[in-house]
């Protein structure tokens, strides 16, 4: 019965070992996906009529069917294709390696790092090598020349390019944005605070003194993104490791960090003992939700949004005011600056570093792919100018107003119950998309965009004295190898197997100072040295061949 | 043989699609199974990678891991074995003494209607219900004093949760076999233990336990087959960062391992691990079976 039951799909063999299941998977897998690129043999049909590509697309649950987007039809015009599109939701990470343990890919390949460099190292030989297709891909060429770093991202070490980049150029340093309820400041008369103290203090007030003002002790005093098994992302309050000057990117991941060109781990590091130690403190003194380390993703957003205009958080993390919060209070939010661990200290405030605007392997093509030609201008199309902004924000017409032939603007959500986020998400394959905004284009940006934008203003005093060169790991440029990504990855996974439940029992439980030792112990016993030592390698290599 | 194929040919044909089925996907993925003692290597295939011989099993082992995961998996499995072969007995007892085919076939229907929820949504009741600030059970049990349990996110609760969740939905499904035991049993072993002045739990004693046990000791030496067989989704889905010490299990950990993390080999080594155990247990039980109960698969 389905007590029995393993993988998530096939197999209840009670002889069903992993391989079994494994090599089940892609059976199934490689039976069902054979059939979609029948009728075209060869290169472009003679008769100069379409050539038929499949290509697969990794989406957003909320993203609607790609052949209800209207640019989908002016790409296959415009690149003289026909599209079957395989479409991806869901689970992607279990479908991905049977899928490529089997050798079988569509055309195409689109998605934010769908393909990842690890696959790439393993599977390079399923995709095309790009690098000598560029005559053909002049708006590729074009990111190349004009962008910064989108170059060396797309190459492997061998100098094959198996995959093309993104590049969104108004998207702001950081994706974690820091936010406090004014309008209950202002009830309870207090200040915004600027150090841990002043927040402890000030979240104490707030759990006490009923500022939402209906008398009842339903207030949240913080809250933060539910913390993954598997390391720190987005929102969560890993966050915090900046007030102690602990330099982070994309939310703090698996705890690598690079310090003056140093790489280091912060999972032994003693700030963020303090740093959980403060968590504790307010854990304690019930500041913190106390689902917020079983509550998902969902539950944790709608808490936030209140009843309809009655605020129920006080302070916590995400990625605009209105996309966190919800149309209903959102107003009653302001973004704050970075805190001070303690008054007077010494080391500067940092914030998590997030390179959102250059992101790696958005398209990748097939090596055996039957019509190369039609698959490269498909690629072309993609990072052509109109058709990027419409990827990302949705049709020309509904979602986009075209001024002239570099300016647009982005219209606002024509559903009115949705926020600008949401209304995006739905509309076309946004962020997961091939998508290159040139430096000539004038786009007038969404509001929550807009508002990101603004909502990282306080956050640029961590960012002014910053080396990004020192200080951020540049794992966006580095191609380790075969062997390095799995000895890095297996250790990680005991690291954080041991890290992330300690993580939780501190805060909830304490004992982070009086276990200190052992714990350090625990961790360095797991591993964590030799992925220092490799990651640091491939830095020095970096940073001598820049 | 010629002889016995002659005249029962029409058995064997009717059993033919069930071979080749077996055939096809039970023993023929089994030579992945290689897959453990090699290399992956992708270019060369599934079969073409270098000879490890016991690497992959000797770096579990020494895995710092491996004692959580074992412990955990046990823990979990063992429990939910025993109380899971219990309950049902134990129902199907009761509905059998419920009198009224009416009355008996609704307690029957009510009790094995949750088996057909899907384990998404049986996870994500029990994240309602027992939500710490706002969950109906939670709520019921502050009124007996029992408040500030975090059921989801305790290391202590979590395999009770797992365990009583998982009885609750699959106890009246399995209890059908029971009952199907209990309604061959000859009516004037009742009678007869009636006009001699048996109780009701006389009877149960000594008339219906008896004609339970051939029922019980075949389950049960399926059961012990998939001893380390926990269940990978409802685990899964059930985990955080608060009770991962107790809810990593073999399961898990080889799903991040393999299927996130692309260690083929290394998890083949694993999952073969988990099923020679399983193996083990399955005919250590049929042994014992067969020397205390006289009663055996094979």
């Amino acid at each position: 019965m389905s007590r029995n039951a393993r993988a998530p799909q096939v197999v209840r063999g009670r002889a069903a070992a992993a391989a079994s299941v494994v090599a089940a998977l892609s059976l199934v897998l490689a039976a069902c996906s054979g059939g979609g690129d029948d009728g075209s043999d060869g290169e472009d049909p003679a008769d100069g009529s379409p050539a038929e590509l499949t290509i697969m697309v990794i989406k957003h649950p909320l993203t609607k069917p790609m052949a209800e987007m209207g640019w989908v039809s002016q790409l296959e015009e415009r690149a003289n294709v026909s599209i079957t599109w395989e479409e991806v939701a869901a689970d992607w990470d279990q479908k991905k390696n049977p899928m490529l343990a089997a050798g079988d890919v569509p055309d195409l390949i689109i998605g934010n790092n769908a393909i990842t460099d690890a696959d790439l190292s393993t599977f390079g030989s399923l995709f095309e090598d790009l690098s000598d297709d560029l005559d053909a891909l002049p708006n590729v060429q074009a990111l190349f020349e004009e962008v910064d770093g989108a170059e060396s991202l797309a190459t492997q070490t061998s100098g094959e390019v198996f995959s093309i980049p993104s590049y969104k150029r108004f998207w702001p340093t950081a994706i974690t944005h820091q936010y406090i309820n004014q309008q209950w400041l202002d009830t309870l008369g207090l200040e915004q605070p600027t150090t841990w103290d002043e927040l402890f203090d000030v979240l104490v007030a707030f759990k006490e003194g009923d500022p939402n003002g209906n008398g009842q002790a339903d207030e949240i005093p913080m809250d933060f993104a539910p913390v993954g098994t598997t390391g720190f992302g987005y929102f969560n309050p890993s966050a915090l490791l900046g007030s102690t000057g602990l330099p982070i990117s994309g939310g703090g991941g698996e705890g690598y960090f690079l310090e003056d060109g140093e790489v280091k781990n912060f999972f032994t590091d003693e700030r963020y003992r303090d740093t959980v130690e403060f968590l504790h403190r307010c854990w304690e003194a019930g500041l913190i939700s106390n689902e917020a380390f079983t509550q998902d993703y969902s539950t944790y957003q709608s808490v936030a949004r209140g009843t309809g205009d009655e605020a129920r958080v006080g302070f916590s993390w995400g990625w605009s005011g209105s996309d966190r919060f919800g149309p209903g209070v959102y107003e009653q939010y302001e973004a704050v600056a970075p805190l001070l661990a303690e008054e007077g200290q010494s080391a500067p405030v940092r914030w998590s570093y997030d390179f959102e605007n250059l992101t790696r392997n958005a398209i990748t093509m097939a090596a055996d792919t039957r019509s190369k030609d039609a698959a490269l201008r498909v690629i072309n199309e993609f990072y052509s100018p109109d058709m990027s902004i419409q990827v990302l924000f949705g049709d020309i017409g509904p979602n986009v107003e075209q001024v002239s032939d570099t300016e647009f603007t982005v219209l606002p959500p024509a559903d009115e119950n949705l926020d600008p986020s949401t209304w995006k998400w739905t509309s076309s394959i946004a962020d997961n998309g091939p998508i290159y905004l040139r430096e000539d284009m004038e786009v007038e940006l969404p509001t929550d965009l807009a508002e990101a934008v603004e909502d990282a203003l306080p956050l640029e005093v961590a960012f002014e004295d910053f080396d990004v060169d020192t200080n951020v790991y540049p794992s966006l440029f580095i191609h380790m190898s075969q062997a390095d990504i799995s000895s890095t990855a297996l250790n990680n996974t005991g690291i954080l197997g041991v890290a992330m439940p300690k993580f939780a029992e501190f805060v909830t439980t304490g004992g982070a100072t009086d276990q200190w030792d052992t714990y350090v112990s625990q961790i360095e016993g797991l591993g964590v040295q030799q992925n220092i030592d490799i990651m640091q390698t491939y830095y020095d290599e970096y940073m001598a061949s820049k | 043989m010629k002889r016995h194929f002659a005249r029962q040919w029409q058995l064997w044909a009717m059993l033919a699609p069930a071979i080749v089925v077996t055939a096809i996907f039970a023993y023929g993925p089994m030579y992945g199974i290689q897959l453990a003692f090699r290399e992956f290597d992708f270019a060369a295939g599934l079969t073409g990678g270098e000879w490890v011989g016991l690497k992959y099993f000797q770096q579990f082992f020494d895995s710092p891991q491996f004692w959580t995961l074992m412990r955990n998996t046990v823990t979990i499995s063992l429990t939910t074995l025993v109380f899971g072969f219990i309950a049902p007995i134990a129902l199907a007892l009761l509905i059998n003494q419920v009198i009224g085919v009416r009355r008996k076939r609704f307690t029957q229907t009510a009790t094995y209607l949750p088996h057909f929820i899907s384990i998404v949504v049986i996870v994500g009741m029990l994240q309602v219900f027992l939500s710490p600030s706002t969950g109906l059970i939670t709520r019921f049990l502050e009124n007996f004093g029992i408040t500030g349990v975090n059921f989801l996110g305790d290391t202590s609760t979590f395999v009770p949760v797992y365990v009583i969740s998982e009885v609750w939905q699959h106890c009246g499904w399995n209890s059908i076999i029971y009952l199907a035991a209990l309604a061959n049993v000859d009516t004037q072993l009742y009678e007869a233990a009636r006009i001699d002045g048996a109780s009701r739990f006389q009877i149960i004693r000594h008339v219906d336990i008896p004609a339970l046990i051939p029922t019980m000791v075949i389950l049960f030496v399926l059961n012990m087959g998939g001893v380390l067989n926990t269940g990978f989704e409802k685990i899964f889905l059930m985990q955080n960062t608060l009770n991962l010490p107790v809810s990593e299990v073999i399961s898990t950990y080889v799903y991040k391992i393999g299927i996130v993390g692309s260690q083929f080999s290394y998890s083949t080594a694993i999952g073969l691990f988990n099923t020679i155990i399983n193996f083990a247990f399955l005919v250590g039980a049929n042994q014992l079976a067969k020397r205390v109960a006289n009663t055996s698969l094979w």
